[in-house]
């Protein structure tokens, strides 16, 4: 029996090149980079990560016969590097899921928020400020204390947006209380002005280091400024249009989830309405398959009961099948001069080794990009989780030796 | 009174400083720069510069002084120079830092202060959490402008908050009331999915919550019979619960609390209340502040682990048995309603007006000219499209709420009679000051005595506030349910006996400061402050009820004092291991007051300590390296005497080695094996100071013996959490006039807080 198939059931996906319009770029910003591939990311993370034995290759090196789950991804062998045994050592005190909000930062205190920003939001920070959104974030469901991933510079947490339908209304949709939200970003906009005269006049009467403090007001103003403006700019324009129809669906399916979040996520991409997306995989107990007993992390934690871990395998197959399909859409969908593949790095990561024990360190990442020289596996006990965001900034461009944990950089392109 | 004396002081000793210089120079380069120099640069530090730029560096300066003075530095084993030279040098030091007014950053109203102030300007009682971000922490507190981080996510915060609650506040109609009733048919309880069943059931009319483990049960529940879909509120509002239920086979009693949050994923909960339940309560009514989406759930915690029995028999243990319950809101008493009437006075005000009125009620300080036109013309914008004077108000008061008028503490240098009452309110308050207040600041009489104001503000319930907010900082109460109970190895825990651990120390806060009691009772005490459960917990007489209540304690308990609570020593430890470090380094910071970070060049890891003996070797390695012992040699005998109470704070005789087996492949995550080894305690060790502590008595006693500089470092912790920000070393004629001043009060911890706010600094920015 095809294990996948057995839960696919739904949808017809995105037929043709389905998208119909580009967004421009936002000349009024006057911050138009010009280039005609730009760098984009797609981050996936899977809190439960996956049974390893049936994805990681035995041995290092060039994938010559690829366990059963990597087989998933044999369309894009090629431009694939795994890792694995890579650990997060800030992340390994605690029971339950509470560590995995440090997963994308390879670093987590929860008194601390200095170094908390995250690798997705580092990269937005460098190429996110064309778009209209800087970055997307998406979950499905509840935004639970432990699943809040992605952190900004100041250590606070980005909203990560958790209904399919808010994110399709977000990029697609008119808004039906347009009128009234256009009144509300026009308020903001005098109220900006009015608080940012003031705190300039305030500025006058203050000692150094307040006039400091107030600088971090007026900077802050200048950015949600940005913000706002960016929103009211967009406001104006009509939505970019895609022949897409998001299914509405009430029950928490993974494999539902997962299909919809990729294609929302490419769509993002696609029609540059930003150029980092980051999504998470559902992981909750709510999420269940029809046609599957047994929840998603019910199955998880299989305690190497075979029956379990044949159930749990067939979510990962269905995962991983979700991923090549978006993977090979991009290939097929040309943004530019060069297909939205070639632009983009694909990042997939766990934020444990096994759900079943619940460990940190020992753990997989997956890294798709184009333009690698070499692809294979390479077994890397004890090297910090950070070694790999470092590399990925790097190849963004960062101007940083430095992330998290890290006391390295991987070289994602070699 | 001592302002001359200062300015005199400084005067002289200034001139004394240009001559010192070249001295100062040649004493860091005799004894400090062969270690901090160009050759090493140990802590990553250098000495081999001009002594104006040394003296220029408030921080630097305020780091020698205190190495130097505490005979730290030169190390041991180095050239020792001679004790006059050290006090010669530290005199000049100390000078130079007398000299020096401490930066106090520009500070923004924390979370907890926003959320009062709007309490108390509008009778609004909102939860803020959620739509502010939670603030920074640094160095203890909160309230640390240095921490004040603005970011565009705060500021989009602040607009977003301010648009809430004139939304809420400024509303343009009524808001009407409904009434909502649920039975046991509606109800919905938690279902033990680790092993596969058990958990809570409907039994005829009753909805019976078994409160099983690690997550308790919750009770959601829904308008429609048939679907699990939970009851969410409709609108913002103040509502009204009435509960019909009952607890079983307790003896004590049991706690409810009430949650927001998905009730079917049991750990996104939010406690926003928790409703004592004694011995033969029939249910409870309650009144709460309820965001349009909210879902309510209610949760109760019997302490029962999940076994495997849970699948097959009936629960036996203490239930919760809910009948019904009756939701009423959004109430609304008088209309139009107070804050309405406090933001629009008149019917009809001119946009500069209304203007003018918001912002002095919100901060008691006008705007500046150069300021109101952005504001007025807002207002006027509004007034020309026809809006209604409400909708004028609304935008009004966003954009003032959004406004470093609003956001920021206008502190000047020396503070005005506002700003004062300000500073009063928000150490005493955590909110804006009242009319009383405002009137005594501005008739001049608080800067003279501000003693007959801070008596009422202490007996006002919202001193509360304070008690609240201060030792959840210090203490960092809130911190004591991070780290498990893991279920495996404290099957006995229960839950709301760990809520009870992290009430304690607030509640013996609040009854020195209520009775006017000594602060040396923080060190050593011949009571605790205990509710039922911790009674029990402590094998002290019984205590009935939630209440917390002061319990003598017999002859023969350790028990007594900060480092004797459970709350402290669960704090610092992980889901099933102590950590003498931690321990360690929290007595050194929060009751000495220190500052103790890692040393700037070196990584170190949490080390893993399972209470193995070999543990103890490899932390006392810390003592030989030189860079290590600096603080291991301090922190390290207070945390190892603790090693005889466990993760929870439960004596202990010896270790409990634990080893996680690996997974049995019959067993779910719950069960998982774990095995147990008996290790010695080995915990005698020897301060710097020569004292040997070797258990939870001789460390109290070692504290005891070290009482001053422990009250001074509780009464530095008051100072810096009413100035926001931290204390240095020209703080210390305030530290010790304030302490000097409760020596014959027996240091008494509400003569220091008066002291603290009549000393002359407190009008200081």
């Amino acid at each position: 029996m095809n294990l996948s198939g057995g839960i696919t059931k739904r949808r017809t996906f995105l037929k043709g090149a389905g998208v119909a319009l580009l967004l421009p770029r936002m000349e009024s910003l006057g911050q138009v980079s010009e280039s005609n591939s730009p760098r984009r990311l797609l981050t996936i993370v899977n809190h439960l990560s996956f049974y390893q034995p049936e994805l990681i290759p035995k041995t290092d090196g060039a994938f010559e016969n690829p366990p059963p789950l990597l087989a998933e991804l044999s369309d894009h062998l090629k431009h694939l590097k795994i890792f694995s045994g890579l650990d997060n050592p800030a992340v390994q005190n605690g029971f339950g899921h509470t560590p995995c909000v440090g997963i994308l930062s390879g670093y987590f205190n929860k008194l601390h928020r200095k170094n908390r920003l995250s690798v997705d939001q580092a990269v937005a920070d460098l190429i996110g400020v064309d778009t209209r959104f800087k970055s997307l974030v998406f979950q499905a469901g509840e935004n639970l204390n432990f699943s809040q991933i992605s952190w900004d510079k100041h250590g606070l947490p980005v909203h990560q947006i958790d209904s399919p339908r808010k994110i399709f209304n977000l990029l697609f949709q008119v808004d039906e209380n347009e009128k009234a939200q256009r009144q509300v970003l026009a308020e903001d906009r005098s109220i900006l002005d009015a608080v940012s005269a003031q705190a300039k006049s305030m500025e006058k009467h203050l000692n150094s280091t307040d006039r400091a403090k107030m600088d971090e007001y007026l900077t802050s103003v200048r950015e949600v400024e940005q913000t706002v403006k960016r929103r009211a700019y967009w406001a104006e324009r009509s939505k970019p249009s895609v022949d897409y129809e998001l299914e509405d669906f009430d029950r928490k399916s993974v494999d539902d989830y997962v299909a919809t979040l990729l294609e929302l996520a490419v769509l993002a991409l696609q029609t540059d309405s930003t150029r980092a997306v980051t999504v998470q995989i559902p992981f909750w107990e709510g999420f269940k398959e029809a046609s599957l007993s047994g929840n998603y992390h019910d199955l998880s934690h299989h305690g190497q009961k075979k029956e379990k871990i044949d159930k749990l395998l067939m979510l990962e197959h269905a995962i991983l099948k979700r991923i090549n399909d978006s993977l090979n859409t991009m290939k097929a969908r040309q943004v530019g001069n060069s297909s939205l593949f070639e632009q983009t790095t694909t990042l997939l990561t766990a934020s444990m080794g096994s759900a079943n024990s619940h460990n940190f360190d020992d753990l997989p990442a997956l890294v798709f990009d184009g333009r690698m020289k070499t692809s294979g596996h390479w077994h890397r006990q004890d090297v910090p989780m950070s070694n790999l965001y470092l590399g990925l900034l790097q190849q963004f461009g960062a101007q940083r030796d430095h992330f998290g944990e890290s006391n390295g950089a991987l070289d994602l392109l070699a | 009174m001592r302002r001359p004396w200062t300015a005199l002081l400084t005067g002289f000793l200034l001139s004394g400083i240009l001559q010192a210089e070249p001295k100062l120079e040649r004493f860091f380069a005799q004894n400090c720069v062969k270690c901090h120099g160009p050759e090493k640069q140990k802590g990553k530090l250098r000495l081999d510069k001009p002594s104006g730029a040394i003296l220029g560096d408030k921080e630097l300066l305020e780091t020698i002084a205190t190495v130097l003075e505490a005979g730290e530095m030169p190390p041991e084993d180095a050239p020792q120079p001679k004790g006059e030279v050290v006090a010669e040098i530290l005199q000049t030091l100390q000078a130079r830092i007398l000299a020096q007014r401490p930066d106090n950053p520009l500070k923004r109203l924390t979370r907890a202060e926003y959320t009062h102030s709007m309490q108390d300007l509008f009778g609004i009682n909102f939860d803020l959490t959620g739509l502010l971000p939670p603030d920074h922490v640094e160095h203890g507190f909160d309230k640390f402008g240095e921490a004040h981080l603005m970011s565009p996510h705060q500021l989009m915060a602040y607009l977003k908050t301010a648009r809430f609650i004139a939304e809420r506040v400024l509303p343009d109609a009524k808001p009407q009331a409904t009434t909502w009733e649920f039975d046991a048919r509606h109800f919905h309880g938690s279902k033990n999915f680790a092993t596969g069943g058990g958990g809570d059931f409907r039994d005829g009319d009753d909805y019976v919550l078994t409160g099983f483990r690690p997550y308790r049960s919750n009770l959601h529940f829904s308008i429609d019979t048939e679907s699990h879909d939970q009851f969410v509120i409709p609108a913002f509002g103040l509502y009204r619960l009435d509960v019909k239920a009952y607890s079983e086979k307790s003896q004590e009693g049991e706690v409810i609390g009430i949650n927001l949050g998905d009730g079917r994923h049991p750990t996104s909960f939010r406690n926003i209340r928790r409703i004592p339940m004694p011995h033969g309560s029939k249910g409870f009514t309650t009144e709460l502040t309820l965001r349009t989406g909210d879902r309510l759930a209610f949760t109760f915690d019997s302490a029962r682990v999940p076994g495997r029995s849970l699948e097959k028999g009936k629960h036996k243990g203490p239930a919760m048995r809910f009948s019904h319950l009756r939701v009423t809101g959004p109430l609304i008493e008088t209309w139009p309603t107070e804050a309405m009437k406090a933001i629009l006075p008149k019917p009809k005000m001119n946009p500069a007006e209304l203007v003018d009125h918001i912002a002095l009620l919100l901060t008691q300080r006008p705007l500046a000219a150069e300021d109101q036109k952005a504001f007025v013309e807002i207002a006027r914008i509004q007034d020309k499209s026809g809006a209604s004077m409400t909708a004028t108000a609304r935008s009004v008061l966003i954009a003032l709420l959004t406004s470093p008028h609003f956001i920021y503490k206008a502190e000047s240098p020396e503070l005005t009679a506002v700003e004062r009452a300000h500073r009063l309110s928000y150490f005493l308050w955590n909110s804006v000051p009242d009319a009383n207040l405002l009137n005594a600041a501005r008739s001049g009489a608080l800067a003279k005595d501000p003693s007959i104001q801070v008596e009422r503000m202490l007996k006002d319930a919202k001193s509360s506030r304070f008690v609240e907010d201060f030792t959840r900082q210090w203490l960092q109460r809130d911190k004591v349910d991070d780290f498990g109970p893991d279920v495996r190895v404290f099957k006995n825990v229960r839950r709301m006996t760990v809520d009870s651990m992290g009430r304690e120390g607030r509640e013996l806060f609040r009854y020195l400061l209520e009775k006017d009691l000594g602060m040396e009772h923080f060190i050593d005490s011949d009571f605790v402050m205990a509710n039922d459960r911790l009674a029990r917990f402590y094998g002290l007489p019984a205590v009935k009820g939630d209440a917390f209540v002061p319990v003598k304690l017999p002859a023969k308990s350790e028990r007594g004092g900060l480092v004797a609570q459970a709350g402290f020593l669960k704090l610092t430890s992980t889901d099933f291991a102590t950590s003498p470090i931690h321990r360690g380094s929290w007595i050194l910071k929060n009751l000495y007051n220190e500052r103790i970070e890692p040393p700037a060049d070196i990584l170190i890891n949490e080390p893993d300590i399972r209470g193995t003996t070999t543990i103890r070797e490899a932390i006392l390695k810390h003592q030989q390296l030189e860079s290590c012992s600096r603080c291991h040699s301090k922190i390290d005998p207070l945390g190892f005497a603790l090693e005889y109470y466990d993760p929870v704070g439960r004596k202990r005789n010896e270790y409990r080695h634990v080893e996680e087996l690996p997974a049995d492949p019959e067993q779910t995550m719950f069960t998982k094996k774990i095995k147990f080894t008996k290790v010695p305690i080995e915990a005698a060790m020897t301060l710097p100071n020569g004292r040997e502590v070797r258990d939870l008595p001789t460390l109290k006693t070692a504290l005891m013996a070290d009482k001053k500089r422990i009250i001074k470092g509780i009464i530095g912790k008051l100072m810096s959490y009413a100035y926001g920000r931290e204390l240095t070393l020209a703080d210390r004629p305030h530290l010790e006039a304030v302490y000097e001043s409760t020596a014959d009060k027996d240091f008494s911890l509400r003569a220091a807080i008066h002291a603290i706010a009549a000393h002359p600094a407190f009008g200081r920015k």
